[in-house]
């Protein structure tokens, strides 16, 4: 595999997790303050984390396959 | 799991012929798809404690359908890793088959456009394999949709992906899916409409625009996914009048990179941007409860 196409791969899975990881704590403690129970709350916060995580994958590529000849 | 299976069935004449006129090669690249995206399925189900569900037959649709989404010229790690990606990322990680808010094939397939965009090209000629341009980079080149004879579009004798050459056995295939009512045929029929109107005012002919790109595969197969596209009548209309809609828009306006590609079709960003709507369409068109 080329080596440009392992940094590209590498920077999504970088997009998720920081957007995951970033969206699991802010949605765990938003529903912490909503008074939901903590074992129901990290459940959901995690479900919303992938959500998002996944939705900003999208959005990353495609801002970046169309801004392809700045990135490549 | 039957209607997974009649999708098979159903796409299987296209792939036959796209073997025939492709050669070996194209059997080796939806092979990889197929094998990666079951594999994929099967090993994150079991690291992850799930049922094992392979056998419900949607990961062998969802390579099949990225298999036939790509060029000849792709290397065939690159369709193996586009559909473990569109089935881990894409359909697993929500929870699976039912739960995901992309199709998967085609969230596969942004990621082999965006991490594999150097092995996209050349697109191939059938039969001599010859390096050729497609119909619609034709259309970005020359302005004009003529050129290129229908007839040879329909029936599967022009270059692109390995899917997409012929748009008669794709039709023939999604009939078959339309009288099992296995598809939701009012996607396919409002992208279709668009396209048609859209062609017109351009003053160009439709035929061109129905068969030359990834219209028929995409619209009749990929925006149809059941758990991915609108549930109710009127908010399926909607959908598949936008996705015609930023297809045509693609095709005329698409991003261009010279010298590394071209954008001249936009299936896949039509079909991913309308399934962001779908929990709107289905919530906004939910029909009132008969009393």
């Amino acid at each position: 595999m080329p080596e440009s196409s392992i940094i590209r791969f590498l920077s999504v899975m970088a997009v998720m997790l920081v957007v995951g990881f970033g969206w699991f704590q802010i949605g765990l403690a938003r529903l912490k303050k909503q008074g939901v129970d903590e074992s129901a709350a990290r459940t959901q916060a995690k479900q919303e984390a992938k959500k998002y995580s996944i939705i900003a994958a999208f959005l990353y590529m495609v801002a970046m396959v169309s801004v392809a000849g700045l990135f490549l | 799991m039957k209607m997974m299976y009649g999708m098979l069935m159903a796409l299987t004449p296209a792939a036959l012929w796209s073997i025939y006129v492709f050669g070996p090669q194209a059997l080796v690249r939806i092979l990889a798809g197929v094998v990666a995206a079951v594999a994929a399925e099967a090993v994150f189900q079991k690291l992850t404690r799930q049922k094992i569900t392979v056998k419900d037959g949607s990961a062998a649709v969802t390579g099949l359908l990225l298999g036939m989404a790509v060029s000849i010229s792709t290397p065939w790690y690159a369709v193996s890793v586009s559909a473990a990606f569109g089935i881990i990322a894409g359909k697993q990680l929500l929870g699976g088959f039912g739960k995901n808010l992309f199709n998967p094939a085609m969230f596969g397939r942004l990621f082999y456009l965006f991490v594999f965009p150097d092995s996209i090209l050349p697109w191939r000629q059938p039969f001599d394999l010859a390096t050729a341009a497609t119909p619609l980079e034709v259309l970005r080149e020359t302005g004009e949709a003529a050129g290129v004879p229908i007839l040879e579009m329909f029936l599967g004798l022009i270059p692109g992906t390995i899917g997409e050459v012929s748009s008669l056995l794709l039709l023939i295939g999604f009939s078959f899916l339309v009288y099992r009512k296995f598809v939701r045929w009012r996607i396919p029929a409002a992208a279709f409409s668009v396209v048609l109107v859209l062609a017109l005012v351009a003053g160009h002919n439709p035929l061109f625009y129905f068969f030359a790109g990834s219209l028929v595969v995409g619209a009749c197969f990929m925006a149809t996914d059941p758990m991915t596209s609108p549930k109710f009548p009127k908010g399926q209309l909607i959908f598949g009048a936008g996705v015609g809609l930023i297809i045509m828009l693609m095709r005329w306006y698409g991003w261009q990179t010279p010298g590394v590609y071209e954008f001249t079709e936009g299936t896949t960003f039509a079909v991913l941007t309308m399934n962001l709507f779908v929990p709107f369409l289905n919530r906004k068109f939910k029909p009132a409860p008969k009393r």
